[in-house]
């Protein structure tokens, strides 16, 4: 698996990714993992708070926002097209 | 501006490679050492369609030419893209877009890769790139930037294709593994079910 960039992070980073692709292919991909709430959100959270103080640390949460922005068509190109 | 697009075929089903995607830059990509750290901002599956978005951060290191590093004032080493992500199970397709978070007043650069099936076994791979130096009144310096970003890419797509293919090779081994393991912790329950049963 691949490294965080906050190395305090590392160990929480890999449970939650090894959560998320067993995940990904026993229940996403067979059309059984839809719910906003699975077993990985609890370690997602976990990663994620870590993740959130480095980040803020280093400046990157604002620059995130402003590549947020920058991308937000493609929110619409790829998700709401699909409604239909 | 400059575009830099490119077509791969991979030799395994749709659902192998989107799996893998996740773990395109691990240990097992020897190729793609420039991309130091992954980590996921934010996930989540959109009721509506059943998409999943994904958000990641790539921190990437990878040495730039000695022009360009004194143009922008070092510290070009290490750099940051930004990428949304969206995986549609219905229609088969994985979507990421990109975009550089670093030295984005000076360029930017923006990527579009689409993984979709071309038949059971067989799945495309789609890139493109859109570089546009921002930096420097000369058209001439801007030109430079930009051609010197082409090429990056070009070579990277070598690499690229190359070191997605041993991933996806050792996902299918562990697979394979990780199946033979339950299959034979079954046999063993089965087994003692049996026993217990005798």
């Amino acid at each position: 698996m691949s490294q965080s960039l906050a190395k305090e992070c590392n160990e929480l980073k890999e449970r939650y990714d090894t959560c998320f692709l067993k995940w990904y292919s026993e229940k996403y991909l067979r059309g059984t993992g839809t719910e906003q709430n699975n077993e990985c959100s609890q370690l997602f959270k976990q990663y994620s708070s870590c993740l959130q103080v480095a980040l803020k640390e280093r400046g990157i949460d604002k620059l995130l926002d402003e590549a947020r922005e920058e991308l937000k068509d493609s929110d619409s190109t790829y998700m709401s097209k699909k409604k239909s | 501006m400059k575009v830099f697009s490119n077509t791969e075929t991979f030799n395994y089903s749709w659902e192998e490679v989107s799996a893998a995607n996740w773990r395109k830059y691990c240990p097992w990509n020897e190729k793609s050492t420039h991309v130091i750290a992954v980590d996921t901002i934010s996930r989540s599956v959109d009721p509506a369609t059943g998409i999943l978005r994904t958000e990641r951060l790539i921190t990437c290191r990878q040495a730039a030419p000695e022009w360009l590093k004194s143009m922008m004032g070092g510290g070009l080493d290490e750099s940051q893209v930004f990428e949304t992500s969206y995986v549609d199970p219905k229609t088969k397709t994985v979507t990421m877009v990109s975009t550089n978070i670093t030295f984005s007043n000076l360029l930017n650069v923006q990527e579009t890769v689409v993984y979709s099936p071309l038949s059971a076994h067989q799945t495309k791979f789609y890139q493109e790139a859109q570089i546009t130096a921002l930096a420097g009144g000369w058209q001439r310096i801007k030109n430079s930037i930009e051609d010197t970003l082409v090429k990056r890419f070009r070579e990277n797509a070598a690499k690229g294709k190359e070191g997605f293919e041993s991933v996806l090779a050792m996902s299918r081994h562990v697979f394979a593994e990780e199946r033979e393991k339950e299959k034979m912790g079954l046999i063993r329950e089965q087994a003692g079910n049996i026993r217990m049963a005798a």
